[in-house]
């Protein structure tokens, strides 16, 4: 593959990285060794913690012309990862199962069914495969939901374009697909003179970028604006694009539109292999037999490298970046408006800012931070992450009451060491794009990265032939909360069901539980019925609409109820039947 | 859309709903409707199989369902109408208040009356409020929830638990999982004394070697699919963990006991306001809210130890509501019969602290404050007058929490009256705890010298009122 000009190539930055990791005052004891393949570094040999490890992989990766690092490097102090979870197991195809198809998407995250979506207008068999229970099952459900304006990426990165790119297309997307979506704006404030002083070249950057009305504002003007914000503040940007969406109904609407359009969904699906033959990918293999394909979209999100090493060439390493998020009372959160956050330049190179924001549901969320873990699954929310954040954001927002935290939770981050957004056809295997490194702003990239990877693929020649009757539309099922009381009497006329109310604190009626187990994309578990009516997520978390939820599940899916889990396999709810079975 | 028109709604079927709407009718207010939630009436008390109920009110040992079906099969007879299997969803206020209610039989409806009694019980503190960190596993539920899960559902939650909260629920609980044959490896708690009562420390954990673990806590829950153990830790006298005497615990269950909070939605929606002790509703001598027609009851209002209580508190506010109807019929209420007018009256600031003693529509109101070792006193503020001109056998039942235990304990109510303080009210207690409730009684006719504040003080020989 790789010609000799290339090869040369390859050998003088080979010399670079490996001058760099033996200059490194860190680094240098290790011996760390340097390979150079196509451009792509491969960095092995052992250090002591993890951190050191994600430090020699940010080393390795930037010299220029590095396209990507593989970060091979072991460290000796950290125990292999536990939780990372063996694939599910093996199991028979699901009904609908297709042998051959014409694409097949890995990942059923707001990438992989964002582009199933795109694909599902085209005369095509095309395949999501997702190893969970439900879709939006990894950052796509763990992420602050912000539709970010794309002042922070460099300009020319593939994060500026698709950002920019993307946020101009959510408001139809989320029209077309009734997800909830705002655009409130963001604030970034300066703390100090020098970061006020920068200011002006953020905006610079903004116009570069092609973000729209980005304005610089004096601190008088930023506290007329925002009162509740902190008086120390000097300064402040204000992108008026910046957005909010609900991220893992975005993801249920996409697959969903994609379902009623002819694509067909397999969850609890692994793809555990590829098959690659002459240099082109002709078929994955899952835990529930083959599927010829002749293209492979991987946007496996934070196992996007395991996919990438199926073809024998791993091209680039994903290294988990976690991020706590601290979620306020709505009661206590006050009217939704802007988000706010920091700008400075002392801010970290990577993930820098998070925000305080609003989700689309009312409540106050904070963060999140940023931290290196070594496991895939490690999504542990730690008291320092928690403290960080709300130490952080509480400086922002002084007058803040933030002791009403009602939950927390944290996400990975599926970063790659150059940092940008990877989506670019194997070098490795022709038919296979990898879509990858979707870090932030994957989110609100989405729509752009769909369009993006459909390029690509009528750039590989594949054939795209519009299918008759797309529909482009897709409705939300009713939710009682929030109704009108007329419309409310009519829909209670029309379903006795969403009458009976199953989740107080949110207001859940027994029908749109029904609704979400019958759906499109039906919800089989607890967290998927919490996901797509809110059951479950008010102050009692559970407590009060638990037993009702897991009885109507047991009904629906024709399952005893001690089969029903949380969240899948593994994520199991009861140990069996007491002795007397109870009084019911 | 439906109106049905009543004299009374009240919101909430269990022991303080029920007693509620039994006692106005007894005083005899017409319509009274129940509007409950559950498909029977009884409220959290059917979930709660063990015995121990009504040793006050009725000097026997009887079963949750027992006690509750003691008032529940009244109420046919009472003449009360019920409706099950619905939920109000909204009150709003008003000279007739409107109750949203929506249920599977009875579609969407309002009802609306000008008395309404909020009696919706509590709910339980949860892991996110406690923010242990860890993982986010299935197998971490409350007390309450796994009560409901083994006693009504028949369901195992799991193999082998830790209880993280020594209150009565939760210890209860243990006994009962114990019994199911799940391990429950011990019970946590952060305060460095047990959150629940003496008796049932001795008959749920001691009786079954359970052990109790206090100043401990758990710092981290592992996952991250099903529980798979929690670390847990000492605390020190700032309930921080002390670091090196963490600790692994296999488990694969986290049962959480940490408290009850008022159910207040609707009580916050129709703009009552509320206490930030207690987070009920400041209530009156007759479990008046600081909306005029609005009364509370049960553990709407605070959280109760015993059931028993409740059951007298929902007959105070029976009696309030049905004195209520009997004023506004005869013009006399705190709106000045305003209310029969037509102008909505709603005093105090939705969801706001009340300013006990301000002079709130015409009527006088007498601060009921908490002094020494006092968490809280229930009610807030009484009409002073009023209550001296009731009959001597309905004294003001006050309800009061300690902060510190202690032994022989001095319980004092005194009255500030323009003639200088009065003791209204004195009782010895043997012990007193946090967990539990000191009930006092003042007679009327002691409130007859016009006093215009209360105080309520505890003093203890101290000790940790631990009468084991
Ligand atoms: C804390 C945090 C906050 C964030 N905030 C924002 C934000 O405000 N705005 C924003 O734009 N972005 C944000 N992001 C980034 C955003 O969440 C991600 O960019 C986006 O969700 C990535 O989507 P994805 O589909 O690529 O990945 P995922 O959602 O992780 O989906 C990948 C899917 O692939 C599946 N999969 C993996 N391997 C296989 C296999 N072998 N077989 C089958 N299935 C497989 C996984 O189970 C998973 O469901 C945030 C991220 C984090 C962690
Ligand atoms: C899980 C749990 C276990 C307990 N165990 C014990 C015990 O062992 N011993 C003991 O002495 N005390 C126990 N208690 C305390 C007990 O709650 C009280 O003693 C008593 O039951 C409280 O009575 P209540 O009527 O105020 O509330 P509840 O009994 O909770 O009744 C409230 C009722 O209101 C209904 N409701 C709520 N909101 C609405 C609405 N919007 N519309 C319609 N209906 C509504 C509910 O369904 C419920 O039936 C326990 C409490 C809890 C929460």
């Amino acid at each position: 593959m790789a010609t000799d000009p290339s090869r040369a190539a390859d050998e003088a930055l080979r010399l670079e990285v490996q001058a760099d990791l033996d200059a490194s005052p860190e680094l240098s004891r290790y011996r760390l060794r340097a390979a150079v393949d196509d451009g792509v570094v491969t960095v092995v040999g052992e250090v002591e913690t993890w951190d050191e490890v994600v430090a020699a992989g940010y080393l390795a990766a930037e010299r220029r012309g590095v396209r990507e690092v593989v970060n091979a490097i072991r460290a000796a102090r950290v125990p292999p990862p536990v939780l990372e979870a063996a694939w599910p197991a093996p199991g028979p195809p699901l009904p609908g199962w297709v042998a051959q198809a014409d694409v097949v998407v890995i990942g059923a995250g707001v990438i992989g069914a964002a582009i199933a979506r795109e694909l599902s207008r085209y005369r095509l068999t095309v395949v999501v495969l997702e190893r969970s229970s439900d879709v939006a099952c990894g950052a796509s459900k763990a992420n602050n939901g912000m539709v970010h304006p794309g002042i922070d990426p460099e300009p020319g990165s593939l994060k500026a374009i698709l950002n920019v790119r993307g946020n101009a297309l959510f408001e139809g997307v989320c029209r077309e697909l009734d997800v909830p979506f705002t655009r409130d704006g963001f604030y970034g404030l300066t703390l100090t003179p020098e970061d006020a002083a920068i200011l002006p070249l953020l905006k610079a950057r903004g116009d570069v970028n092609g973000v729209p009305g980005v304005e610089v504002l004096d601190r008088e003007e930023l506290l007329r604006r925002v009162p509740g914000a902190t008086p120390r503040a000097t300064g402040a940007f204000f992108c008026p694009t910046a957005g909010m969406t609900s991220p893992y109904k975005l993801t249920l609407a996409y697959a969903e539109n994609a379902v009623a359009n002819g694509v067909r969904l397999f969850l609890e699906t692994a793809v555990v292999g590829l098959d690659v033959e002459g240099g082109r990918v002709t078929g994955v293999r899952t835990n529930r037999g083959p599927i010829a394909a002749r293209w492979v979209i991987s946007a496996a999100g934070i196992y996007a490298d395991r996919v990438s090493a199926m073809t024998g060439h791993q091209e680039f390493t994903i290294h988990p970046r976690r991020g706590a998020l601290v979620i306020f009372d709505h009661q206590e959160s006050g009217p939704a408006g802007a988000s706010v956050g920091w700008f400075g330049l002392g801010m970290p190179k990577h993930s820098k800012g998070g925000g305080a924001m609003f989700t689309v549901d009312g409540n106050m969320e904070w963060g999140p931070d940023a931290e290196e873990v070594p496991d895939r699954e490690d999504t542990a929310v730690t008291t320092e992450a928690v403290g960080q954040v709300v130490d952080k954001f509480s400086g922002l927002l002084p007058e803040f009451p933030r002791n009403a935290v009602i939950a927390a939770f944290a996400g990975l981050r599926a970063a790659t060491y150059k940092e940008d957004f990877h989506i670019a056809p194997s070098r490795r295997a022709g038919g296979l794009i990898h879509v990858a490194g979707i870090q932030s702003p994957g989110l609100a990239s989405a729509p752009a990265v769909a369009e993006m990877v459909l390029d690509l693929l009528r750039a590989e020649g594949i054939l795209l032939i519009e299918r008759d009757g797309w529909q482009p539309r897709r409705t939300e099922p009713p939710h009682v909360a929030g109704l009108p009381q007329g419309a409310l009497a009519e829909l209670v006329e029309r379903d006795p069901a969403y009458g009976r109310i199953v989740c107080r604190c949110e207001t859940v009626s027994e029908a749109e539980v029904r609704a979400a187990i019958r759906g499109l994309v039906p919800a089989t578990t607890v967290d998927a019925v919490k996901r797509r009516t809110r059951a479950g997520m008010g102050r009692c978390q559970g407590g009060f609409c638990g037993p009702r939820v897991a009885a109507i599940l047991a009904e629906e899916l024709g399952r005893p109820t001690t089969a029903i889990t949380k969240e899948g396999p593994g994520s199991w709810l009861f140990a069996g039947r007491t002795r007397e079975g109870g009084l019911t | 859309m439906k109106t049905h028109e009543r004299d009374l709604i009240v919101i909430g079927g269990g022991p303080a709903g029920l007693a509620a709407a039994l006692a106005a009718r007894e005083a005899g207010v017409p319509r009274v409707t129940v509007v409950e939630r559950d498909h029977e009436l009884g409220g959290i008390l059917q979930q709660c199989i063990h015995d121990g109920f009504g040793n006050f009110l009725f000097r026997e040992r009887l079963t949750g369902p027992e006690y509750a079906a003691r008032f529940a099969g009244r109420i046919p007879e009472a003449g009360v109408e019920t409706v099950l299997d619905a939920m109000a969803l909204e009150v709003r206020p008003g000279p007739e208040h409107e109750v949203l209610v929506s249920g599977a039989e009875s579609g969407l409806v309002t009802f609306r009356a000008p008395a309404v009694i909020l009696a919706m019980g509590c709910r339980e503190r949860t892991r996110a409020q406690l923010l242990i960190p860890g993982h986010r596993p299935a197998g971490v539920f409350t007390a309450g929830t796994v009560q409901r899960y083994v006693n009504i559902e028949g369901l195992r939650p799991g193999r082998r638990a830790v209880i993280l909260g020594s209150g009565d629920i939760g210890l209860i609980m243990a006994r009962r999982l114990t019994l199911e044959g799940v391990e429950v490896e011990g019970v946590y708690e952060i305060m460095p004394h047990p959150g629940g009562l003496t008796r049932n420390i001795v008959q749920c954990l001691d009786d079954y070697g359970i052990p109790l673990h206090l100043s401990t806590t758990i710092t981290f829950i592992h996952g991250p699919k099903r529980v798979q153990g929690v670390t847990v830790a000492r605390v020190d006298a700032d309930r921080r963990p002390i670091p090196g005497t963490e600790r692994h615990v296999d488990c694969d269950t986290v049962v959480i006991s940490a408290g009850l909070i008022p159910e207040n939605e609707l009580s916050r929606g129709a703009g009552v306001a509320l206490d930030p002790v207690t987070r009920g509703p400041v209530v009156d001598d007759r479990l008046e809210t600081t909306v005029p027609g609005l009364f509370a009851c049960g553990n709407v209002v605070h959280v109760h130890d015993l059931v028993d209580y409740v059951s007298m508190g929902g007959t105070i506010a029976g009696r309030g509501a049905a004195e209520y109807l009997a004023e506004r019929a005869a013009g006399r209420t705190a709106a000045g019969g305003a209310g029969a007018a037509g102008e909505p009256v709603v005093a105090g600031e939705p969801g706001a602290v009340a300013e006990p003693g301000v002079v709130d529509a015409k009527r006088e109101w007498c601060p009921v404050e908490p002094g020494e070792n006092v968490a809280y006193v229930v009610p807030q503020r009484i009409d002073a007058r009023r209550a001296a001109g009731r009959p001597q056998d309905r004294p003001v039942q006050f309800f009061l929490r300690v902060r510190e235990p202690g032994r022989s304990a001095d319980v004092t109510m005194t009255g500030r009256s323009p003639g200088g303080d009065v003791v209204l009210a004195h009782r010895r207690e043997r012990a007193v705890r946090p967990p539990e409730m000191v009930a006092v009684k003042v007679r009327p006719d002691s409130l007859a010298p016009g006093v215009t504040a209360i105080r309520a003080d505890v003093r203890a020989k101290g000790g940790d009122g631990d009468g084991r």
